[in-house]
């Protein structure tokens, strides 16, 4: 149940729906963009969300792209999760997404909605984050391209008011060697203890993680010591490990020293799968 | 015309698949008003101050309830006030109710109610709450009212402790040769029902209170209101539709309070009161949790000679059912094993967690766990295959329970046999621990356990048939329908005992207790039991009266007729006869004459024999008879990783007689997969103060699809003479050894003793750290 009344709009472009947020905004009503809509009525209901206006993307055309633009993949923001799976144009990003929530959930949560919401566990942005992708983001001034390493930094990092459309990956990303590894506290369910996705390429590891700090990262130094020449695998990953980026989550899925446990198990693993030698 | 034996749909299925059943919460009646809790946000902790003055200017607020001194309530020991007075006990307790026109206005209003405490030194567990300088979470515990057969320890958190002193154990371990120590422990979870609890009440003109709940126990409800409020009890009517849901958590009897204080605020209008999930996993009662210890004695055969265990349960911060929890757990506190010697101290104990309801097995799957636990390492100690240990020591008719009930062929059931079956499908011969590659085992555990069913020595069950014109057939029974598929299970004994066909017994699934003949509670795996006794006496009172008509018009004896397909005939000549429809609504003649008239078969039954238990020793025939139960789990473990995954899950009970097949293994399979969650990953959170932190499914996660092993069930029939068709009850057992199992298994695999739950990998990675240590 949602506790307050709110408007709904569904505008056709991507301008249109930021001169909405803009009035909404200016009449105090705390807009919001959304698309699956999962985190507006789960936190809508216990008052952890409160918004006057939601602005429906899924009527804009960006925003349910899913093709090439020349020699890039473009996935829109208001795609959900399992359509991207189905057409599985980025196999790592399939297996990712496919670790999110479940079926059901996915068919309503979007790329957009898992990379800007506020559940911290982001999952979809890893294997954007290692294909060093763009991200276009619309805004009262128009649309920027830039690259999300630049626009992520634990979360999105978006004007007022700006509008993420959609991811652009190139071509030669898509097939490369990779890992998605996701350890929960039991089974086959639950928030990821650590969730690892990697790539291979030109011979290098690259590695991003959620659920081993309270934000997704991809950590340079955690990867130049995986890549280290000359040193054992063992030691590259003591010495990964030793570079996580901030404090080790902490809280009912499992302890910080058990989680770096998993994680170096977990990096065993991707270095085993594809890490070379 | 079988009806016993075959798979019959459940009446009511078609309506669940459909979308179209009613529960409570589909109730809309008119003029209805919404309530909204106040929770506290604390375990234990003085109220300094509850202001409702800005709650109650809020828009659509018609009322704001708050605590009071009086009354208490609680069904074994009055110890609670429906809303917290004075101070709060756990986390998640009512301390306001707001009454608004709609569902968010209440809400919007319970959130604006100003609350101030004191914290107090919070009580962790039982362990801790025994101890002599524990903080008291009832300061005035003997003066609260408490029922028979309850005894409490004032000045302590001693709620209950039930004794049981069979033999001499403490004599007995001086003579044994071989002697293990086990102690186990799990904090207390939730029943995670699909639907929350959920309640309306009303109150006419004339007095007469009305209330609809999501309940097991709506005749309990009516008398707890009753007593607590002094309202005439003939003047209470509670209605209970379908439910959705309930393992033993809707046993207890708390919102219908709520609603019905609710109510009284605003007049008497109808009020709804709805648990959102947090609220059913917080403020309703959950599942009790358990510090045990156990010690076996035995000779160097592996014979047990004595036992001796304390089990203390978290009773929570109120007692309510906990002191039956802990009797029923005392009770049969071995397992189900000849032991001539047992010496066990069974206690509920305070603490500020939230309360215990009964949880699916009552107590038994916790005392299971413990003392199944224990025959593990007793085999470990003396090099013997767990099963064999077993299998030697296994009940059988001729030995004595714990309360000293001598056994005989009905009332136990036939151990011996499921083991033997066990064996099979466990592919014993094949060995317990099978290597599958440098990372990878494979291992396997089992347990044994059986249960009685201690529900008050006095409970009855009553059922009324009433026939259409058609010569169909309306069944009443108060026992609830939950998802059990008892009441199917009911017009099936109705059905053959009438030999008609079962799709002509036609179920009403709503209890009213003003209408509907009382079912004690639908708990205890006793509705096919007791409501089936009452179903064949109602059966046999209607066929006595359809005798009775139709020996008029056949000017014959009743002794002469017999009844079959609809018809009553003459037994040496069944052409003479006549169809039901022409006598079930009274006999017509050709002249217009008539007799009799609608046929209201009439049937009850009430437990024959229980007794109340000796103080001291515990003796005393608590249950009518005991379900035995072999039980077996196969894991694959990962050495680097501690993970697992659940391969299979084996249960053979002696079920006495299947009724109805599918059901049987339906019920038994969910049991499983509920012991298996509650083993290997269900458990509430609590952070140092006593906060719950996981009351949402996000993170209290019981098992989902995908997750569930191959399950194995099967049946050993020895009927229990004095049961309908000689069935057993059967609703809990598929749950009672699955923890202890899973954890024997995980135990072997592991190679560190397991002895606290949830089984997650990281509580195995920090045991195997600890040992290594």
């Amino acid at each position: 149940m949602m506790p307050n009344d709110f408007a709904y709009d569904r505008p056709a472009t991507a301008a249109e729906a930021v001169r909405l947020f803009g009035s909404f905004d200016a009449k105090g009503k705390s807009p919001m963009y959304y698309s699956g809509g999962t985190e507006v009525i789960t936190f809508g209901r216990l008052g952890l969300v409160r918004t006057g206006a939601v602005i429906d993307i899924k009527g804009i055309p960006e925003c349910r792209a899913l093709g090439y633009v020349q020699d890039d993949l473009v996935l829109g923001a208001g795609l959900s999760l399992t359509e991207v799976e189905e057409a599985n144009p980025f196999p790592l990003l399939s297996k990712t997404s496919g670790g999110v929530a479940d079926r059901t959930a996915r068919n309503k949560i979007t790329l957009g909605g898992n990379v800007c919401g506020r559940i911290f566990y982001r999952e979809a942005v890893l294997p954007f984050l290692l294909a060093d992708s763009d991200v276009v983001l619309a805004g009262a001034s128009g649309w920027r391209r830039l690259p999300i390493r630049q626009v992520f930094r634990g979360e999105m990092q978006l004007g007022q008011g700006e509008l993420l459309l959609g991811f652009l990956t190139s071509r030669s990303y898509l097939s490369l060697p990779h890992v998605h590894l996701k350890r929960r506290q039991q089974w086959k369910t639950g928030y990821p203890l650590v969730t690892a996705a990697a790539l291979r390429k030109d011979d290098r590891l690259r590695v991003a993680f959620s659920g081993v700090c309270p934000f997704p990262f991809r950590s340079a130094e955690m990867e130049e010591a995986l890549n280290a020449r000359g040193v054992a695998p063992a030691a590259r990953i003591d010495e990964a490990v030793r570079r996580v980026p901030a404090l080790v989550l902490n809280d009912v899925e499992g302890s910080a020293e058990y989680r770096l446990f998993v994680l170096r198990n977990a990096l065993a693993d991707i270095v085993d799968a594809i890490g070379g030698e | 015309m079988e009806a016993i034996g075959q798979s019959v749909y459940r009446k009511e299925g078609w309506d669940k698949v459909t979308g179209k059943a009613i529960y409570t919460d589909d109730i809309h009646l008119p003029g209805m008003l919404h309530a909204a809790l106040a929770i506290s946000p604390h375990a234990h902790a003085r109220i300094k101050s509850v202001d409702v003055r800005e709650a109650e200017q809020m828009p659509g607020v018609r009322a704001v309830v708050t605590g009071r001194p009086e009354p208490l309530v609680g069904e074994e020991i009055r110890d609670r006030p429906p809303i917290a007075y004075g101070k709060v006990r756990y986390n998640g307790e009512p301390v306001a109710v707001v009454v608004a026109d709609t569902p968010g206005e209440a809400r919007a209003a319970a959130d604006r109610i100003r609350l101030d405490f004191e914290p107090l030194p919070v009580v962790h567990s039982p362990s801790e709450a025994i101890r002599p300088d524990a903080p008291l979470i009832h300061e005035r515990l003997d003066q609260y009212v408490i029922g028979v057969m309850t005894f409490p320890e004032p000045h302590t958190n001693i709620a209950n402790r039930t004794r049981i002193r069979k033999g001499d154990a403490q004599k007995a371990f001086l003579s044994c040769p071989v002697v293990v120590e086990n102690e186990v422990s799990f904090a207390p979870s939730s029943h995670a029902a699909m639907e929350t609890r959920c309640s309306i009440a009303q109150q006419a003109a004339d007095g007469t209170v009305t209330i609809y709940t999501s309940s097991q126990a709506p005749f309990m409800v009516k008398k707890l209101l009753s007593s607590a409020f002094g309202i005439e009890i003939g003047k209470i009517v509670v209605h209970t539709p379908l439910v959705g849901g309930a393992y033993g958590g809707k046993g207890s009897v708390q919102w219908e309070i709520l609603a019905y204080l609710a109510t009284q605020a605003v007049g008497g209008r109808p009020v709804k009161l709805y648990y959102t999930r947090e609220q059913d996993i917080l403020t309703a009662p959950g599942h009790v949790g358990l510090d045990a210890k156990v010690k076996l004695g035995c000779t160097t055969d592996g014979i047990l000679l004595a036992a001796e265990m304390t089990y203390l349960f978290d009773s929570g911060a109120y007692a309510d059912k906990s002191p039956d929890l802990n009797r029923a757990g005392a009770v049969d506190c071995t397992g189900p094993y000849r032991i001539d010697n047992v010496s066990c101290d069974s206690l509920g104990v305070y603490t500020n967690h939230p309360y215990p309801a009964p949880f699916r097995g009552f107590a038994h799957s916790e005392v299971m766990f413990a003392f199944e636990r224990a025959m593990d390492r007793l085999a470990a100690e003396l090099r013997m295959d767990p099963l064999e240990l077993r299998r030697r020591n296994a009940i059988a008719p001729g030995h004595t329970t714990p309360t000293q009930v001598l056994l005989n062929r009905s009332n136990v059931g036939n151990l011996a046999a499921c083991i033997a079956k066990l064996e099979h499908w466990m592919d014993w011969k094949e060995g317990r621990l099978i290597r599958l590659s440098d990372r990878q085992v494979r291992a396997k555990g089992v347990a044994c356990v059986w249960k009685t069913s201690t529900i008050d020595s006095n409970a009855s069950s009553g059922v009324i048939l009433l026939f259409n014109p058609d010569g169909s057939l309306n069944l009443v029974s108060g026992v609830v329908e939950l998802g059990t598929g008892t009441k199917t299970v009911l017009a099936q004994i109705v059905a053959q005992r009438l030999k008609m066909d079962v799709s002509r017994v036609h179920v009403r699934m709503e209890v009213d207790t003003a209408t509907t003949p009382e079912h004690w509670k639908t708990v205890a795996s006793r509705g096919t039991f007791m409501a089936g006794r009452a179903a064949l006496a109602a059966a046999d009172d209607a066929i006595r009266q359809i005798k009775e008509i139709a020996a008029c018009v056949l000017r014959c004896s009743p002794d002469d007729l017999e009844v079959e397909g609809e018809r009553v005939f003459l037994r040496d000549d069944p052409l003479t006869g006549l169809p039901f429809k022409d006598v079930v609504y009274g006999y017509t003649y050709p002249n217009g004459n008539a007799i009799g008239g609608q046929i209201i078969g009439r049937g009850h039954y009430i437990l024959r024999g229980m007794t109340y238990l000796d103080p001291a020793t515990g003796a005393g025939r608590p249950g009518p008879e005991w379900t035995v139960v072999a039980q077996g789990v196969e894991v694959v473990y990962d050495l680097r990783d501690h993970t697992y995954t659940i391969a299979k899950a084996v249960s053979v009970i002696d079920i006495g007689r299947v009724l109805n097949p599918k059901a049987a293994v339906g019920q038994v399979m969910g049991a499983m997969s509920m012991g298996l969650a509650f083993a290997g990953r269900e458990t509430l959170v609590f952070d140092g103060q006593g906060v719950v932190l996981n009351p949402q499914l996000r993170t209290y996660r019981p098992i989902r699809y995908g997750e569930h092993p191959d399950y194995i069930v099967d049946f050993v029939e020895t009927p229990q003479i004095d049961a309908p068709y000689g069935a057993r009850g059967v609703g809990e057992h598929g749950l009672l050894g699955m923890p202890a199992a899973l954890s024997n298994a995980l135990t072997l695999a592991a190679g560190v003793n397991l002895n606290r739950l949830p089984l997650v990998p990281e509580f195995i990675w920090r045991t195997k750290r600890g040992a290594a240590e």
